[in-house]
């Protein structure tokens, strides 16, 4: 719950990053060098690759796959196929996604979420 | 050693189905997060890729899927994880994981190209039955 609500309120609060100006003159940027806070994945290819990984998987139709389908319902994947699949998109996002949560990522949609707000993906 | 030893305890039983079964997927979750650290020490990039490997493993799985008593997964589970074990600790070596998880059940005979279909027929018999 405290999760999501951060979450929620994290993705609305925007900075603007504007370029600061120091007591001797000097220009000093907000750009962070060699920080990766700033190249968070977007939303578009959260969904292109969740896809690429659910249409890679070997049981897995590729002309069914769409951003709402569910796993067990639409494409007939069992649960083992479901924790495979989760598996392999953490292994795709370089995540560890804990076992409480992953139980509950039964369809792209939920997956999609779930990744999308997590802030260690890449 | 004898301290690790001690305090090394098997898990207790299982209660209920549902408790083997989640036993089951955290066992198969391990499995998986241990695939990029033994296809590094087995050197198996070349063989085979990590979703071959993952889906090896769910194979193995799925084997004894039919089986609902809690006891019997719980011997099953202790069996997986001895094997996970014996793999990590690199008690194995690169002919045993590819012999049984790369290559798999179908053996190192397979039918193909067009040599292998004329091949005699004892041979096949006898390189399956020898192979394991």
């Amino acid at each position: 719950m405290a999760s999501a609500l951060r979450s929620a309120i994290l993705r609305h609060i925007r900075i603007p990053a504007t370029q600061a100006v120091s007591a001797n003159g000097l220009r000093l940027t907000a750009v962070r060098l060699m920080s990766s806070h700033d190249d968070h994945i977007t939303k578009d290819e959260v969904i292109k690759r969740v896809l690429d990984v659910v249409k890679c998987f070997p049981k897995v139709d590729p002309s069914k796959v769409t951003p709402e389908v569910h796993f067990e319902k639409d494409l007939g994947l069992d649960s083992l196929d479901t924790v495979e699949i989760v598996m392999a998109l953490e292994e795709e996002f370089k995540l560890e996604i804990p076992d409480k949560e992953a139980v509950r990522i039964e369809s792209c949609e939920q997956a999609i979420e779930y990744v999308y707000n997590h802030p260690m993906s890449s | 050693m004898s301290q690790i030893l001690k305090r090394l305890k098997v898990p207790p039983n299982s209660a209920s189905l549902e408790e083997a079964r989640t036993r089951t997927f955290e066992f198969f979750r391990m499995c998986c997060r241990s695939i990029p650290h033994v296809m590094e020490i087995y050197n198996l990039h070349d063989v085979v890729t990590p979703s071959q490997l993952r889906s090896a493993a769910a194979a193995e799985v799925r084997k004894n899927a039919n089986i609902t008593n809690p006891k019997v997964i719980d011997m099953l589970l202790f069996k997986g994880m001895e094997e996970l074990m014996n793999i990590v600790n690199q008690s194995k070596q690169r002919h045993h994981i590819v012999g049984q998880y790369v290559v798999g059940n179908q053996g190192l005979v397979q039918d193909v190209s067009a040599k292998d279909r004329d091949a005699s027929n004892f041979l096949k018999k006898f390189y399956s039955s020898n192979y394991s």
